[in-house]
């Protein structure tokens, strides 16, 4: 069986107390499933840490422009027309349009690739318990990763508390019967279980 | 939309999907029909060469070029309405942008048809792609028709990407509601989504990105098609004041589009609460918005030509209201600029049957805006001798009908398979179910 707890929840705020109240008791290694973006989800876990995506679009927007401005200026000089017009051959103002459209070209490809990455799509091995139908529906999940089994027990004591409609495991299994083979490394001493 | 559920969405909205309808297929074999009109003119233009279609020198640009142009600019605002009111926070885009966005899609696929027609040997329409040739000599990229190439393809890729993303978690909510063959379907073209928090951050990181990468690029590729006119001396050509002018003009016809298309599809999937008067009274003011700074445009464009004291570009100004093609000016000064107004009023803006009769005539007055540049300004360029009345054969009309074809039966397929009202975002605009009010309520 899986070292994982799992709370369904139908309200949002229920939600909130619970990631809060397992903050606070020490858990750390959680998955929250919505079927919408809510900020204060992303602000509770990753308090205020900006995704890594802008990255990708900052370096795919440089290597645009520059290769749409290398491809434009060595073709001109790899051919010298003999009778330019006067006009140089290295031409700033008409160049800009391909730039910029590298530009936009390169940035977006690689802020999708970046997405992906970061996403972990396309995947088929997600954890089972996220693999829920309601979550992309009307439900909000919290999985707690690889808990000691000492510690489900009060997880699940957690999740039910703050308004879990449906907990795995329930909270009166006793926790013994999921003990052997237990290779989760350990968390660290938790101090400030309330 | 204050009293939806999550729940109450995402049935919704998955609902219409695949549930056959009389309606509905009756307008797939309309749209079957025009394209298979198109696809038998093309056939005979591949076999009997370019001279089936009316041209006539120097009017080597006719039809095609107007319906290509025509169609980039349909795309324009289903762009406007996905990234610059993302960008702007506009609430109402929510419910109309899927629509919109897919809109863009099939339109810029069917533009990008018409220089493959255009080009006649279809076959070497690869040429257009920067690639040398056999004395390796690149194109010049000095072009306005390269920098066309570039931009509606980079306009093309990251359109489709980003209604790609935006579809991602909508796939995923489908997979969950479906059965059997289509599960699977839909579980591999949303990658696998679960809606986890790690996703939904660098997916909102990335969506915002796009949006912001789209802006300019929408701006960008109206001003590039514009410039296929613009940088040539031709007569009625030759201004600055193009690219604005057919961002603006793009984005009131492709308005007019989002509404002829968003009315029929409410109607059909009994969409009302959340396709709502207030959402086609949004896109009514764009286009009110779009077709005034157009109707200024058009009296700019008089005042330069008429300040520039250019014989010949005066000229072409008085040509194009009094001349053979006046039918076709008066038509779009009709349609563009008067019938319009009528959105001014209230009452009409916010009455279905109006919207769709004025969207409607602002489509064909846009088609006619393309037709009156491209064709009087060719027609009467400088040598008076040189001067002919083109007009557009049969099979070009036919062409243009099937591209109506082709654009109508994508579309028509795209709302039975996909959802589309964005149903994360729809859900993001509704209240979300607490604890906290139920207990209140109770």
């Amino acid at each position: 069986m899986s070292s994982n707890v799992k709370g369904v929840f139908a309200h949002l705020d229920c939600l909130m107390t619970g990631i809060d109240r397992l903050e606070r008791a020490g858990y750390d290694n959680m998955i929250v499933a919505a079927p919408l973006p809510r900020h204060e989800i992303e602000d509770a876990l990753y308090k205020g840490k900006p995704s890594p995506v802008r990255w990708w679009t900052l370096c795919g927007g440089i290597l645009g422009a520059s290769t749409g401005f290398i491809l434009q200026s060595l073709t001109a000089l790899d051919w010298p027309m003999a009778i330019p017009g006067g006009k140089p051959l290295v031409a700033i103002p008409p160049f800009m349009v391909i730039v910029f459209e590298c530009t936009v070209l390169f940035g977006g490809l690689a802020t999708f690739l970046g997405m992906l990455y970061h996403c972990r799509l396309p995947t088929k091995s997600m954890e089972v318990e996220v693999c829920d139908p309601r979550f992309s529906d009307d439900h909000f999940g919290l999985i707690l990763k690889d808990v000691d089994p000492e510690r489900r027990q009060k997880a699940a004591e957690i999740l039910a508390g703050a308004g879990a409609i449906e907990v795995t495991p329930t909270v009166s299994d006793s926790s013994e019967a999921d003990a052997p083979t237990e290779e989760a490394p350990k968390p660290e001493e938790v101090t400030n279980v309330d | 939309m204050s009293n939806l559920t999550y729940g109450q969405v995402t049935k919704d909205i998955i609902r219409p999907l695949f549930k056959p309808s009389k309606l509905h297929a009756l307008a797939i074999l309309v749209s079957l029909a025009c394209l298979s009109v198109g696809a038998y003119c093309w056939k005979v233009q591949l076999e009997e060469g370019l001279g089936v279609a009316g041209y006539e020198p120097p009017v080597m640009w006719g039809v095609y070029i107007t319906t290509f142009v025509f169609w980039v600019g349909i795309g324009h605002a289903g762009t406007l309405i996905s990234a610059i009111l993302f960008l702007f926070r506009a609430r109402w885009r929510t419910g109309v942008y899927r629509a919109s966005e897919a809109m863009t899609i099939f339109a810029v696929m069917t533009a990008g048809l018409f220089p493959i027609l255009h080009a006649g040997r279809c076959w070497y329409a690869y040429w257009l792609f920067p690639y040398p040739n056999q004395r390796e000599l690149w194109p010049n990229f000095k072009s306005p028709l390269v920098w066309d190439v570039f931009a509606i393809s980079t306009y093309l890729t990251i359109s489709a990407i980003f209604f790609y993303i935006g579809l991602i978690p909508d796939m995923a909510s489908t997979r969950d509601k479906v059965k059997g063959f289509g599960k699977k379907i839909y579980g591999a073209l949303c990658l696998g989504w679960r809606g986890t928090d790690n996703q939904w951050r660098h997916y909102m990181a990335a969506y915002g990105f796009f949006a912001a990468l789209a802006t300019p690029l929408v701006v960008s590729v109206h001003s590039v098609v514009s410039w296929d006119f613009a940088m040539a001396s031709t007569p009625g050509w030759h201004s600055t004041i193009f690219p604005p002018y057919f961002v603006a003009g793009a984005i009131f016809s492709g308005c007019a589009m989002v509404i002829t298309l968003l009315i029929p599809m409410r109607a059909l999937f009994k969409w009302e609460d959340y396709l709502t008067i207030w959402h086609f009274e949004r896109l009514a003011q764009l286009c009110m918005l779009t077709g005034a700074i157009l109707t200024y445009a058009y009296a700019t464009e008089y005042f330069i030509a008429w300040y520039s004291d250019n014989p010949y570009e005066w000229g072409t100004f008085i040509y194009r209201p009094t001349g053979d093609y006046a039918w076709a000016f008066w038509l779009m000064v009709s349609c563009n600029c008067i019938f319009p107004l009528a959105l001014w009023f209230k009452k009409v803006r916010t009455s279905l049957k109006w919207l769709f009769i004025i969207s409607l005539i602002i489509n064909v007055g846009m088609w006619f805006e393309r037709f009156n540049i491209i064709a009087t300004s060719l027609a009467h360029m400088f040598d008076p001798g040189a001067w002919v009345y083109y007009l557009p054969s049969k099979y070009e009309m036919g062409i243009m009908l099937g591209s109506f074809g082709w654009f109508f039966t994508w579309f028509l397929l795209f709302v039975k398979v996909m959802p589309s009202v964005a149903i994360a975002e729809i859900k993001e605009g509704v209240r979300p179910p607490l604890k906290a009010d139920e207990e209140a309520a109770s």
